[in-house]
Formats: structure tokens, sequence, C-alpha cells
């Protein structure tokens, strides 16, 4: 038998609580990603052994779902929120100046050093701040919403996450 | 055998001691309000600068959490409680004002003066009540669904224990109430379904009870995907043992074992709170094996979804829970033949089940006090947008919605456009429907409308009905599942249709084409493609007006992409240059004294209108003609 590798033994232990028929394919998914950032094709193929099921299978639940990505984030995303309450006061424009800013083509996309990503976000009902974003970073675990956008504000955030800025720094920016 | 009254009292009377002590305290205690729209303004910095005063000043009180108590727009809020049980509600409380809230607790009466709203329990001298807010004015004098908000820890057991929490539960077991009075009762109450389909959640449980074999599930729609709708979230956030002792409620009078909360990603303080509920109610005998030591059995869990929307269908949910794709599929069968693994189910939304204990506790006549004839009881709605104060509130079903907007404050930054309600599968209201319409689901559907789950939202005169009509169109597109080509195609062409209008290039035959899609998409097997056109139809039913002046090439808002242009309006502006700086795409032409706007690199961001609003502006293009 060949030997594993040690993501694979790392995926193994991460998912090993899970059983086949008992709807742990999301939970699965998401302990995976939360781990790695994404679910790589390895991961895919681990989590079908566990839960009994076919990478095909797997991969076209997964890639169902919004929230579930194939490819490692980007270091820093910014997550824009699409809620109504956000595109009545300039959403659009705020999502255009990100984007633009950064030199991405489409969302969900990324820089082409990774640095900074422009994902799509979903209303969570905090819409006295509108406009919103996120902003996100797998590698620590943060989230940090900002309210009161405006399209100058998305422009120099983004112009200062592409130049190295952190979360904190991109916030005040 | 142990029995269930008794048992529950020994919890209560150590829960009422532990709340005792809580809600009139040895010391003063600052409770910060701990949800996710707090977070969002920033409740976490607040609490960490009003521990840092504490520990640094060695401050004589405790801190502690609720959930917020319905008024957003003035997140974060903190309460402070005093030792003879007074509790006062501060707001905003920014990391700032953190001494001052800290001063006050410790003595100084009227440190934070100026950022009291009101008493929620208790009287000072010249503190209004909170309950007289005009923000309330259309809430029962008692809250129902709501009732523990600001008053319990919402990650505390004991609270909603002390609050009569469970009661309801030990009573039907310990006084062997039969699975029938429980459905009854639930009828007789007139509770019907939440999501927004108002079907009769009794009925829906005499379907389950009777379905064949024992394995029964019994599942919670808590994906709560409507943008602007977040009634689920305050229900598990500020009360998770309530929609537990609902579904365990429900368990009983439908014979189900076991039970999933399918609880939506972008949601994740409810998740947590409620999955720590849950190990709560389970440590105390209140939910897994043996409730109460009454032999029941109820295991519940929480599926977490990934960010789609269709899987608020429940046949779609059901889809997702057993490790597929969420795609919706044909009834029948219906959950309660074949749901989730293939075995009876039932589907109820989160606040239908959250009202299962206050009725079976009070009665189906106390039930009825509030609501009308055809919408009994009370609801909880989630109001935002242009308006002045946005938050969520739980009202009677019946009230007038030009009474909601008077207490939201009114319309700010112009005047009354359009009502979004239902989500993007629900309407598009004109603004002389406002003085008809009242909350209750039947008061919608002249305007060939629907409520929906309790998401309003106020659009003002500042945003055209088109370009609202193009955003909904867009999102569900990209949330169609795609199983059904009506859906999948039909949805794209509206899209692409309302796109191409609202860039300054619409044709006469849209309109036919828009109300040809709307019809070829009724033949959808789900409700998410035959809905999906709702908002378009109504844009065309209430706002031809606007369509028109479209194809004209006219947009009074000004936020149809192709129907205006940014100009400079003040080349000597001092914020000029910074207008040209912060362009992302550097449309800027010529120099100092000499500058323009390239209109065909401009995308209208509006960034520049942001810094330089003296010296950029909008105009209208004219001369755009409708092409036939």
């Amino acid at each position: 038998m060949p030997l594993e590798t040690e993501s694979k033994v790392r995926l193994r232990a991460l998912v090993a609580e899970f059983r086949p028929n008992n709807g742990d394919l999301l939970a699965a998914l998401h302990r995976v990603q939360h781990e790695f950032g994404y679910l790589s094709a390895e991961a895919l193929e681990v989590i079908g052994d566990q839960l009994g099921l076919f990478p095909a299978h797997v991969y076209g639940a997964a890639s169902y779902y919004e929230e579930f990505r194939f490819d490692p984030p980007a270091h820093t995303n910014i997550r824009w929120c699409s809620g109504p309450a956000c595109r009545l006061r300039n959403g659009n424009g705020i999502r255009d100046a990100l984007l633009a800013s950064l030199g991405i083509e489409h969302m969900p996309g990324k820089t082409e050093d990774g640095r900074v990503g422009v994902i799509l976000g979903q209303c969570n009902g905090a819409c006295e701040v509108a406009p919103m974003v996120w902003l996100e970073q797998h590698e620590t675990h943060t989230i940090e919403p900002i309210g009161g956008m405006s399209a100058a504000r998305a422009v120099r955030m983004a112009r200062a996450l592409r130049d190295g800025a952190t979360i904190e720094e991109a916030t005040h920016a | 055998m142990p029995d269930a009254l008794a048992l529950y009292d020994a919890m209560r009377a150590r829960a009422d001691a532990e709340y005792a002590a809580w809600r009139t305290p040895q010391r003063p205690r600052i409770d910060i309000a701990i949800d996710q729209s707090s977070i969002t303004n920033g409740a976490l910095r607040t609490r960490a600068a009003i521990e840092q005063v504490v520990a640094s000043r060695n401050a004589a009180v405790d801190l502690g959490r609720v959930h917020g108590y319905g008024m957003q727009w003035l997140h974060p809020t903190v309460q402070v409680t005093f030792p003879d049980g007074a509790t006062v509600m501060y707001g905003p409380v920014t990391p700032a004002e953190a001494e001052a809230i800290v001063d006050e607790a410790t003595g100084r009466w009227g440190a934070a003066e100026s950022l009291r709203i009101g008493m929620l329990t208790g009287e000072r001298e010249g503190v209004p009540s909170l309950r007289d807010h005009p923000f309330f004015a259309l809430e029962p004098r008692e809250r129902r669904l709501l009732r523990n908000l600001g008053l319990t820890d919402p990650e505390s057991l004991e609270h909603y224990i002390a609050r009569d929490g469970y009661r309801a539960t030990a009573r039907m077991l310990g006084r062997h109430s039969t699975q029938e009075q429980v459905r009854t009762v639930m009828n007789d109450a007139g509770l019907t379904g939440r999501g927004g389909a108002n079907f009769p959640t009794g009925v829906k449980w005499n379907f389950l009870f009777g379905a064949a074999g024992e394995e029964h599930y019994l599942v919670c729609n808590a994906d709560e995907g409507d943008p602007g709708a977040w009634v689920n979230r305050v229900v598990m956030e500020g009360d998770p043992h309530l929609l537990i002792e609902g579904m365990v409620i429900g368990a009983f009078g439908t014979r189900s074992e076991y039970g999933f909360i399918y609880l939506r990603d972008e949601y994740p303080l409810s998740i947590a709170r409620m999955e720590q509920a849950i190990r709560q109610a389970e440590a105390a005998g209140l939910l897994g094996d043996d409730i109460l030591g009454t032999g029941l059995n109820f295991h519940l869990r929480v599926i977490r979804g990934a960010g789609a929307y269709v899987c608020g269908e429940e046949t779609g949910l059901l889809s997702s829970i057993q490790d597929d794709r969420g795609m919706p599929r044909v009834k029948p069968p219906f959950p309660a033949q074949r749901g989730v693994f293939d075995k009876p189910s039932n589907v109820n939304n989160v606040e239908s089940y959250a009202n299962a204990p206050l009725i079976l506790m009070h009665g189906s006549e106390w039930y009825r006090q509030y609501g009308t004839e055809r919408a009994t009881g009370t609801k909880i709605f989630s109001f935002s947008g242009d308006i002045a104060r946005v938050g969520f509130m739980e009202v009677p079903f019946g009230v007038p919605l030009a009474k909601v907007l008077d207490v939201c404050g009114g319309m700010v930054g112009g005047k009354l456009k359009a009502i979004q309600s239902g989500g993007p599968l629900g309407s598009l209201l004109p603004p002389e429907s406002l003085p008809k319409l009242i909350l209750q689901g039947d008061s919608f559907t002249p305007w060939d409308a629907i409520m929906g789950g309790g998401g309003i939202v106020f659009c003002n005169d500042q945003t055209s009905v088109l370009v609202l009509a193009e955003m909904f169109a867009a999102f569900v597109e990209e949330e169609s599942c795609g199983r059904c080509t009506t859906c999948q195609r039909g949805n794209q062409r509206q899209t692409e249709i309302l796109r191409r209008i609202i860039d300054g290039r619409g044709r006469r035959e849209d309109e036919p084409n828009l109300k040809l899609l709307d019809r070829t998409l009724q033949f959808s097997n789900c409700v998410h493609g035959q809905f999906s056109p709702k908002i378009t139809r109504n844009m065309l039913q209430h706002f031809h007006a606007d369509y028109e002046a479209a194809l004209r090439g006219e947009d009074p808002s000004l936020t149809m992409p192709g129907l205006y242009r940014v100009v400079v309006t003040a080349q000597y502006d001092p914020k000029l240059a910074e207008a040209v700086a912060i362009c992302p795409v550097d449309a800027f032409r010529g120099s100092a004294g000499n500058r323009s706007i390239d209109d065909a690199a401009c995308i209208r961001c509006g960034a520049c209108i942001d810094v330089a609003p003296n010296a950029v502006a909008k105009r209208a293009k004219s001369g755009v003609l409708a092409l036939n």
C-alpha cells in the first residue's frame, strides 16, 4: 500500500467522525474548508471515501453551493453584501469600484498575486449599516464587518489591501 | 418513575434562584447586546472597551450579555441593571463612551444621560419607559415571541426556564396530554406557516402524525435567505430554547424521534447559539433520550447550509440534508409521505415552531386575542431600506403598513417609491398601495403581491424600480437550481432584457417578451421558477410609467447606468483633484481647469461624486430613443 501524503492523513482525521447516510456531507465539507481554506481534489476524495459517496457525487453536491471553493482563497477577501438595503445605497457602485480598483473581471475573483479577492455576500440583517462589506481572512479566521461604505471608501480600501495593508489598516483607509 | 412535573419543578427552582440573582444583582451589571447586527455595529469593540475600563478601575460592576431589543439603528446597545432590578438601555454606545457607561453604572448617575434610550424595567426619574418609545407603538404591551429579549442572557438555559421556558413541555408530558390535543390546540389557535406560505401548522402536523412507519423526521427551515428578512435570526440568536421547545412539542405531536434545523451559513452566531442550546437541553434532560423521564426521545441536530437560496424550498432543503445537491423536486410525494432519507417528514419555519410553546402554555383563546379573524396572533417583522429606524418588532397581524412606516420614522433621502416584500420571489408595491395594506397575507393579494416571511424594505425615489427589478432578477437567475429549463433559461432571458433596458437600450418588444417569459416560467416545477417573474411583473403592473420612461431614455433617479453620465461641474473646486485620484479606472481627461470624464471609460461607481459632490455630478443623457 502506498504511503499516504501528510495532507491526506490530516484530512482523514478531520472527517473521521462523519458517517454515510447520516446527513454529514455539508458538515464534512465545512470542516475541511475551515481547516484548509478550500476543498482540494484530494479532500473531495477523502470525504467521498468516508461517506461512501463517489467523488462525482461529492463534487456535484459541493459545487452546488456558493460557499464552497475549490481553489485557495485570496489572502484577504472582500465580501460584498448584495442585499436590497445595500443596493439602495449605491451597492452596485461599490461592487464595481472594488472590482475595478483590483483589476478583477468578475465576482468571485481575485488579484493575480492572490492577495485580495472579491466575493458575493448575502444579507444577514444588519441593514441599518448599509451599505456594507466584510473583510475576511482565512489564515486568521477573521471576519470584520464594515458598514457605512461608499464607492470612494471601497476604492481606498481595495487599494490599501492590494498594497499590503492589514484588515485594521484597510478599515481606516 | 420520576414525574415530569416534579423534575421540572426542581429544575425551575434552581433556575428561579439564578435568574433572580441576575435580575436583581448585588452590584450593577452592564450587559452588552451581542447579536449579528450589534456585532456589525462594533459591539465587540464596545465590550472590549468597557472591560478595559472596568479592569483598570477595578470597578464594582459585572459584565453580561443580552440580545438586542429591536432598535438596530441604535446599535450597539448596552443595558445597565441596578441592584433594585431597574434596567436602563443605552445606545449607540461606541468604545469612546465606555467610560461614561461605567461611570453611570458605578454611581455617577447622569454620566451617560445623553446615551439613554429608556427604562426596560423599573423607574428612574426623567427616563421614559422603553415601551413608550414610538418604535414600539404597534407592539402589544407584552411581547410574546420576543418576550425574553433584553430580559435574559440568550445563552442561558436557566434564564429561559425561569421565564416559564419548557413549562409547556413539562405540563404536556406530566399531565399526559395526547398527541391529538397538542395538534388540535395549534389548529384552534389558527397558527399558520410563518415562512410565507401560511399553511396551517396543525394540519401539517396531522399529516406527519398519520404517516406510515415509525421513523418520522421533524425539520426546521432556518434557511432565511430572503435579503431584508431576519426574523428567524432574531429567534435563534435571541431565544434559542424557544425554537427547541417548539420542536420538542412538534416532535411529540407528530411522533418524530429525529429533528434537523437547517440553518443558513450566513448566520454563524445563530449556528453557535443553537448548537450550544441543544447541548444544554440535552444535558438537562429536556432533549435527547427519555425527555423528563417520560420515555419521549427526540434527537435534534443543526445542519449548516452553504449559501444556496433555493434550499429554503422544502424539498430542496431535504435534498441538501441528505448529502445531495439541494435541488427541489416535484411534489407529490409531499414531505409527509417521503421526506428526508425518504422517511415521512414535516418542515416548518423557525417562527412557526417558536409559537408552539406559547400556544400550548396559554391556549388558543389567548393566542387569538391578537391578530385578525383570518390571521391570528403576532408576527415578527424586519424593516429596512430608506427609513429612519431600521430594526425588528413583533406586531399583531392586521396592523396598517402606513403606521409601520410612521413608527419606523418615515422615509429618509426621498419620497416613498416602492415597497418590497417577500424577498426576491416576492413583490414590488407602489406608494398608492401603502394606505390600503395591512400586515396580513391576503391584504397583499389585490396587488398581485405577497407579504412573505416578514422582511419589508421601503425604497425611496432615488432608485429606479427597473434597477431593483434587475437586481432581483439577477438573484433568482443565480439561485435557480437549473433543473427546469423554464427557470434556468427563462431567468437568464429575464435578466438580460432588464439589464439591456437599464443600459439604455430598451426595446418596444421587451414588455411582451417579459410577459411571455412570465407565462413560461409558470411551468417550472417549484415556487422558485413560478415566482421568479413576480417582481418584474409587479414592475410592469404598478410602475408602467417608469418602464415607458426608461424606453424613452428617461430616468429621474439617475441610477440606470446607461441613461446618465458623470460630468465635471466645477473646474476649480478644490476637491476635484481628489476625484481624479479616486477614480478606479482613470476616466478623467484633460489637465487642471480643463477636466472632463471619458464616458466610455467611466463605470459609474460614484467614487468621484463621493469625494467631490460639488465638482462632479450625474447628468441625464438625452436623445436615447427606444430601438424598435
